[in-house]
């Protein structure tokens, strides 16, 4: 088991923001984490990140607790996408960004080596984007950044990758260029990966479990194939919807019924 | 060769060009022997004073803007230099006349007003949201304003000469004789350097933003606060020694981030380097301008830094996407 959440529980000032979530996440799946705004997704994925201590239970990452781990080799565990930069604080060179990522490696007398430099090359090639890694990142376009981001999480060659919503703020083009290349790197790669995202249809399809909360209480937890169905969705968010099968896959897709 | 490199050389050249000649400007027609006693008791430490002071306010108000994220932020800005400001009034007002090991009294009034600030900034802003960054910016904002009013209320309270020795004091000077104040500044900022140098990676990471580099492996409160304690020591001893000197905290860093880009590890040798360089061109500009009386070199500074920064930001202006 990669990653094992017992009882985790979060509370910020008398507020409760998670209770009673146990999951485990063994290594190469894809946990698609959904539910309604403030549903405790963002609280959840800062919690896995260490950022957040858990208020009860724990979190067990590769058998030891995640709190145990000194920050450095929680970065080589575990490595963090998040859902927009402010661009204008990213006056670098796409290249020397993605270099940034190798610090888990690093200390302050350290030298560059040929392993770091592999892994920023492999990291740019996985994700395309080779060809603009000498232009600054505040001149990227959306989905360019975004890839960049996920090229400089690669860069940490980690097991674990979290994504907070990647897609939410890109177009229709840019959100498939994203999701395939996921695809690929759970694939092809052997990337665990958890995302949290709004897009369920998305989530049913590419990812292999789903982990659904509501209120900050764990409402359902299981293989994506089986997520889609109409009672669990008005649940989830209050939202009827229509499902039609997708003529390709054969899959179910659910389209919010706006009638 | 980079332009980097090129940048960063040029830049320490000239600032060791001008440590080198500034010492002898407005000199010309003065009788021999009265020459080699200014120049060696006054112009020479002067000079010395000047850099040191310069390197370690470019220095911290380039940690507090990539810190904070705050392109305004300044060396001043958590309220060290008004509680050491307030310090310093307090000392003119009381008519404290002391020295301790060579230290005047207002500089050590000043130094533990800065102490007393940051353990107030630091109190609070951990206190309550365990020290983030809005919260430091904001309690440093709010006890600084603090300090001010009652800083005021002194002057208020206080007799013309008094009130006027401490507004001369708020300016800030460089005016010393001999070399105590120099070994008295100089551990301050080489301590603050040498942790900045190493810290380097950290405040790029940093400077994209607290998540990105928590999650790149940083440990973000420990380095904060290895920063902010440093930054405000250095900037405590700089304004009880010489009184808060505004603008180079602030826009020498912008003209190097301009100049050299964003990469710590180039900006923090170039900013240690132009601000070293640049409070003493002030300086010596402020002795000879209206010589033989002197400006505030705080006036300078303005006068000087704020013209040159809005050209190179015209300059670089590029065009919209």
């Amino acid at each position: 088991m990669l990653i094992e959440s017992k009882q985790l529980a979060c509370k910020i000032e008398h507020a409760t923001l998670l209770s009673d979530i146990s999951f485990t996440v063994a290594q190469g799946d894809y946990l698609s984490i959904v539910g309604p705004n403030g549903s405790g997704k963002s609280t959840l994925i800062r919690c896995l990140m260490g950022i957040l201590q858990p208020s009860a239970g724990e979190l067990i990452l590769k058998g030891q607790p995640l709190h145990s781990y000194p920050r450095r080799a929680l970065a080589r565990q575990i490595s963090y996408v998040p859902q927009a930069v402010q661009t204008q604080s990213m006056a670098f060179t796409v290249l020397d960004f993605v270099r940034m990522a190798r610090y888990a490696y690093h200390h302050p007398f350290s030298e560059w080596q040929p392993s770091d430099e592999a892994a920023v090359q492999q990291a740019l090639e996985i994700t395309h984007t080779t060809d603009f890694s000498c232009r600054q990142c505040n001149t990227l376009s959306g989905g360019e950044l975004q890839r960049v981001m996920i090229a400089s999480a690669l860069a940490q060659q980690s097991p674990l990758m979290l994504l907070d919503e990647p897609t939410t703020f890109l177009d229709p083009h840019h959100q498939v260029a994203v999701h395939q290349l996921l695809q690929t790197l759970n694939q092809q790669h052997g990337m665990t990966i958890i995302e949290v995202t709004h897009d369920i249809n998305h989530a049913s399809q590419h990812s292999q479990h789903i982990l659904a909360l509501h209120q900050g209480q764990m409402m359902w937890h299981g293989q994506a194939s089986e997520f889609m169905e109409a009672q669990r969705l008005y649940d989830l968010y209050q939202q009827d919807f229509i499902f039609v099968r997708h003529p390709q896959t054969g899959r179910l897709l659910a389209l919010a019924d706006e009638s | 060769m980079s332009r980097q490199h090129w940048c960063l050389l040029l830049i320490s050249l000239g600032s060791l060009l001008i440590l080198l000649l500034s010492p002898f400007a407005g000199l010309q027609g003065i009788d021999q022997e009265i020459r080699h006693t200014i120049l060696h008791d006054i112009r020479i430490p002067r000079t010395l004073f000047a850099f040191i002071a310069g390197c370690g306010l470019a220095l911290c108000g380039m940690v507090f803007q990539a810190m904070f994220h705050n392109p305004l932020a300044t060396p001043f800005t958590l309220g060290v230099a008004s509680g050491a400001s307030l310090g310093a009034a307090l000392s003119v007002f009381l008519g404290i006349s002391f020295s301790f090991l060579g230290i005047t009294g207002a500089s050590l009034f000043a130094f533990a007003g800065a102490l007393v600030a940051i353990c107030l900034v630091y109190g609070i802003s951990h206190l309550r949201y365990g020290f983030s960054t809005e919260t430091l910016l904001l309690t440093g904002v709010a006890a600084s304003f603090f300090f001010s009013s009652l800083i005021l209320l002194i002057q208020y309270l206080s007799n013309v000469a008094d009130a006027f020795q401490i507004i001369r004091w708020l300016m800030g000077s460089l005016t010393i004789v001999g070399y105590q104040e120099i070994w008295q500044l100089l551990p301050f900022v080489l301590i603050t350097a040498a942790i900045i140098l190493l810290l380097g990676r950290e405040l790029n990471l940093l400077s994209v933003g607290d998540d990105i580099a928590l999650s790149r492996g940083v440990p973000v409160k420990t380095v904060r606060y290895i920063l902010f304690f440093t930054t405000s020591m250095c900037v405590g001893a700089i304004v009880a020694l010489c009184g808060p000197i505004g603008f180079v905290g602030m826009m020498v860093p912008h003209i190097c981030r301009l100049l050299i880009g964003h990469d710590h590890r180039w900006l923090i040798p170039t900013t240690l380097m132009f601000g070293g360089g640049f409070l003493i061109l002030c300086d010596t500009l402020a002795r000879l301008v209206i010589a033989p009386t002197e400006l505030p070199v705080g006036v300078i500074t303005t006068m000087l830094g704020g013209p040159f920064f809005l050209w190179l930001l015209i300059r670089h202006r590029r065009p919209q996407a």
